[in-house]
């Protein structure tokens, strides 16, 4: 190879690579915001399916399950309930502001992660006061079409209600008591049940976070 | 380039959707045939990414073929490819959310389409941009008509629906929407349009390519 070569592939490197990382920087920069605005609020959609008898859905705090940021929640049943339009300095945009008098807690909402076959699975788990899990909703995952991403299905995720912490357990084959795996995806199966959804009920019930007495949602 | 006549705009358009369509006449990329074609929108909406990805490395790599040098002709192509997807993977997570969480997984996918990367490869590296972009403009909309056949079928036959809305009442048949219903609908179109080929083109494929 003679040097004008090296030089004309490097160049060409540099170029096409430069060009196309600003070209999809700036495409970044436009959807970013609005990615993030869409999926803030889904994820209140989300949470209030989790516990749809809360008057009111607070966050706790945060939590690292396998490094990655996770929050949790308190689900509140209101004595009264305020609701007032706030408008957002900024935007302009109106917004209802929740003000919650002699909540009490009825359960808790903990997001969570398993490290499945092909992804990390991103779910959401309801368990009450007594940490008896009431619902698991799978929120992302990248698992195999048509095998791994069965857990999305209700099938699976309906044997969730009513499990506590010891009866968070994958069993091939029927049962009752635990967790049925998915047929040709048990390692998604056990990813949610004995990563993600077990591990968020364990943090839930070990350290039991003191609810934030800010009174707003 | 090619010893054979120059062919026109028109010729080659066409050439993508008859004579060399990417799924039922070069049978590559059939693995979103298969896995994205349950339902109708699926179908129509990774077929339209398909042609937006496709034109657009055309346009690229052919406007780019006098500057990059052959030894590395294909990490460029890749990248090019893959710079393209993942604009059209922000786009649709910002715009198309309700698509995107059904079919996201195959717009990553697209990066690694035999046909994008073949008619990169094959043409668009050969030929003037207008040709490349009525290249990959046909290609594009071959996939996307390949991709609205196999879901029809599927989705009214396995679903009993069409874009969702119901059209046959009664039980449909469920094995068609399963992965297993992707292979019978891809094989049996595909024989079908290698029948009207033999019977009206006398084998020829439509536009003369086999």
């Amino acid at each position: 190879m003679r040097p004008i070569d090296m030089l004309k592939i490097t160049l060409n490197l540099v170029i096409v690579y430069v060009l196309g990382g600003l070209l999809i920087a700036f495409v970044y920069s436009k959807a970013s915001p609005v990615m993030y605005r869409k999926a803030q609020e889904e994820k209140q959609a989300a949470l209030k399916t989790m516990s749809p008898e809360a008057d009111i859905i607070e966050k706790l705090g945060d939590w690292e399950p396998h490094e990655k940021h996770a929050e949790y929640y308190v689900a509140k049943k209101c004595g009264k309930l305020n609701i007032r339009m706030v408008k957002d300095e900024k935007t302009g945009v109106e917004r209802e502001v929740k003000e919650c008098i002699d909540g009490t807690p009825i359960g808790y909402i903990v997001e969570s992660y398993g490290k499945g076959y092909s992804s990390y699975i991103n779910v959401l788990v309801a368990v009450d006061n007594n940490y008896v899990v009431r619902k698991v909703n799978i929120l992302h995952h990248a698992e195999t079409p048509g095998l791994g991403d069965e857990i999305e299905r209700d099938y699976f995720l309906n044997q969730f209600n009513g499990k506590t912490v010891e009866h968070l357990v994958v069993v091939k084959g029927e049962t009752k008591e635990d967790i049925q795996a998915i047929t040709g995806a048990t390692i998604s199966s056990r990813a949610v049940t004995e990563d993600a959804v077990r591990n968020a009920v364990i943090m839930i019930k070990g350290g039991k976070p003191e609810s934030v007495s800010e009174g707003h949602g | 380039m090619s010893l054979i006549r120059e062919k026109g705009n028109w010729e080659i358009f066409k050439n993508g959707i008859f004579g060399e369509n990417t799924i039922f006449r070069m049978a590559i990329s059939l693995c979103p045939s298969i896995a994205v074609t349950n339902s109708l929108k699926n179908g129509i909406t990774l077929g339209l990414a398909v042609v937006f990805v496709q034109v657009m490395v055309n346009v690229t790599v052919s406007a780019l073929r006098k500057f990059i040098h052959p030894k590395i002709r294909i990490p460029i192509f890749m990248f090019i490819i893959a710079g393209y997807v993942s604009i059209i993977d922000m786009v649709m997570a910002a715009y198309a959310r309700e698509a995107y969480r059904e079919i996201g997984l195959y717009i990553q996918i697209i990066v690694a389409f035999a046909s994008i990367f073949a008619r990169a490869e094959v043409f668009a590296s050969k030929n003037r941009l207008d040709k490349s972009f009525f290249d990959g403009l046909g290609m594009g909309i071959g996939f996307l008509l390949a991709m609205i056949i196999i879901s029809f079928f599927r989705e009214l036959l396995g679903k009993g629906t069409l874009y969702g809305l119901k059209i046959v009442a009664g039980k449909p048949l469920l094995i068609m929407i399963l992965p297993a219903g992707g292979f019978l609908a891809v094989g049996l179109l595909m024989g079908f349009f290698n029948w009207i080929d033999i019977r009206f083109y006398g084998g020829k494929g439509a536009s003369g390519a086999a």
